[in-house]
């Protein structure tokens, strides 16, 4: 039966990611399985890993992305599935382990659908040739319904047989390989940050913002959000200070006003914590 | 001709249409295939529009085979090109429709790029880190708190995207000052962005290693009794120095590869992380 459930979860979400992309990130899919499977707390530290590890994943131009999906779905059911007494850092270990594996074999699903999809320009051809925009209403339902059909079939198949092989597999695997990859599990994430770093470090002078937020939270203890709200503040002055030439004469004083009063006001934050 | 132009046009479209427009464009990408990318979706969902603007079959047809050409561009700025379109069909005269596609065409690289950078490798990534970090405690709060600051982006933008694009879509554009916002904008999500970026190695990654190094001391002479885990003394130098480092190693890495690759990374970073655990150096 849950599986039954899940299956339908992955078929809409597997539209949902093409059409209104709503869900279409890890940490947002994890807890709706951990709270079919009832086991919250699992997914929220699967869900989380998951997200950190594919952040800077996208398809950006011909290059297409792992299907997030399909991998985040069977990975997720699976580890909560394949380890009824497991220990939390087993499942994350799991999940990391079967995410990579599956959201690649899914993605030649999807890019199976987008061949298919070509069909489609014979038709909307001629809907447009009879100017039959009724009949547009229906172009899109044949692909929608693959596209679910592409998550939920591989979910049903994974999670039908393979929670009992997942099971088996930890049993038997030697206790240095399942605790070597939940060690993995903490440290696999700085892939996902690394390829972040890697769209967004457009200068070499913006290196000083990641080292800035590292000593934020790995010497002052502070938690994400204020780090936030304190990093809005130096994304205000630093566009200030590198602002085009033809204002910078203006803007260069005003910066550094606002410097001496930012300095206090991030003190004044500092306390506060 | 310039009393015509003083004029704002008399829009034919209201807010109904703009709502249906909006909900065509949500299943836009549905369609994507190898041979026109969106442009199947696109003449979709303008179809309902441009029934409203030629009510002669024989335009209407002309202009749905007009939209049906290559398109491909940023989900959530395809609604300002969608309502910008609508506009230019229903403003500009018989014979300069052929404008419209070179518009369209100019316009999808560009916002392609901007909503790419703006949203998807600077938004989303913000929000999942402080949703992660959140989740990572143990609270259901994260997820819940990223759902409603991506979508409010994410669907919002959307909605107001078509309407903007339909009524004003034509002077943004024109008026150069608003790029400049745009730019401004982006600099200083980047800013915030990697700062997030660097709290995030510091909390997310966790590499501590188990090593011991005996300490002869002159003292007691007896090995073993001074033990110091190397862990503790890199603890003193800087906390979290390991994964600050092990981060910096990736990214080189990854930048070598130019970012392809990085699932064969995972993986073979999962294999060297077992095999160090097995020599007990982590």
């Amino acid at each position: 039966m849950k599986v039954l459930i899940l299956t339908i979860l992955a078929f809409l979400l597997g539209i949902d990611n093409v059409s209104t992309k709503m869900f279409r990130r890890p940490l947002l899919m994890a807890p709706l399985v951990g709270l079919i499977l009832g086991n919250l707390q699992a997914s929220l530290a699967i869900g989380a890993t998951l997200e950190i590890m594919w952040m800077g994943i996208g398809d950006v131009g011909a290059y297409m992305a792992p299907d997030l999906i399909t991998g985040t779905m069977i990975s997720t059911s699976l580890a909560i599935m394949g380890n009824t007494n497991g220990s939390i850092s087993t499942m994350i270990a799991t999940a990391i382990t079967l995410a990579v594996p599956t959201s690649i074999l899914a993605q030649q699903l999807l890019v199976l659908i987008e061949t298919v999809n070509c069909s489609l320009n014979g038709w909307a051809k001629r809907l447009a040739d009879n100017a039959d925009v009724k009949g547009t209403y229906w172009l899109t339902w044949p692909s929608a319904i693959l596209y679910g059909l592409a998550c939920g079939f591989p979910t049903f198949l994974a999670l039908q047989f393979g929670a009992g092989a997942i099971q088996q597999a930890i049993n038997d695997l030697p206790k240095f390989i399942v605790n070597g990859l939940s060690t993995a599990g903490s440290i696999i994430p700085a892939v996902g940050i690394a390829l972040l770093m890697m769209t967004m470090l457009k200068k070499s002078e913006l290196w000083m913002f990641v080292i800035l937020g590292f000593v934020f939270s790995s010497y002052m203890k502070l938690d994400i959000l204020p780090i936030t709200l304190i990093a809005l503040v130096f994304a205000f002055l630093y566009e200030r200070a590198t602002r085009e030439p033809e204002v910078k004469a203006v803007a260069g004083n005003t910066g550094e006003i606002n410097n001496s009063e930012s300095q206090v006001d991030e003190d004044a934050e500092d306390y506060d914590l | 001709m310039i009393e015509e132009k003083m004029i704002a046009p008399e829009h034919k479209l209201n807010n109904r249409d703009i709502w249906r427009m909006f909900m065509r464009l949500n299943t836009m990408r549905i369609t994507l295939n190898y041979e026109t990318l969106q442009g199947v979706g696109f003449m979709r969902a303008i179809a309902p529009a441009l029934a409203k603007i030629y009510p002669d079959k024989k335009d209407l047809s002309e202009a749905m085979k007009r939209q049906l050409v290559f398109y491909n561009s940023h989900v959530n700025f395809d609604a300002v090109i969608l309502g910008l379109t609508a506009a230019m069909e229903e403003t500009t005269s018989p014979d300069e429709k052929d404008g419209i596609n070179p518009l369209k065409t100019g316009l999808m690289g560009p916002l392609a790029g901007l909503g790419d950078s703006l949203i998807k490798f600077t938004w989303l990534p913000i929000v999942g880190s402080i949703g992660a970090s959140l989740a990572f405690g143990g609270s259901i709060f994260g997820p819940i708190l990223m759902f409603i600051l991506y979508n409010i982006i994410n669907m919002g933008m959307r909605y107001y995207a078509v309407s903007f694009g339909y009524k004003k879509g034509i002077d943004f554009l024109n008026n150069n000052q608003q790029s400049d916002v745009i730019q401004r904008i982006s600099t200083m999500a980047n800013v915030v962005g990697l700062m997030v970026v660097g709290a995030l190695i510091s909390t997310v990654i966790k590499v501590k290693t188990p090593l011991k190094i005996a300490v002869h001391s002159n003292v007691s002479s007896k090995v073993g009794n001074n033990v110091i885990g190397v862990q503790t003394m890199l603890d003193k130098i800087m906390p979290g120095l390991l994964s600050l480092l092990v981060t910096v190693a990736v990214y080189y890495i990854l930048k070598k590869m130019n970012g392809k690759h990085a699932a064969l990374t995972i993986v073979i970073m999962m294999v060297l992380v077992v095999g160090l655990t097995y020599l007990h150096i982590l």
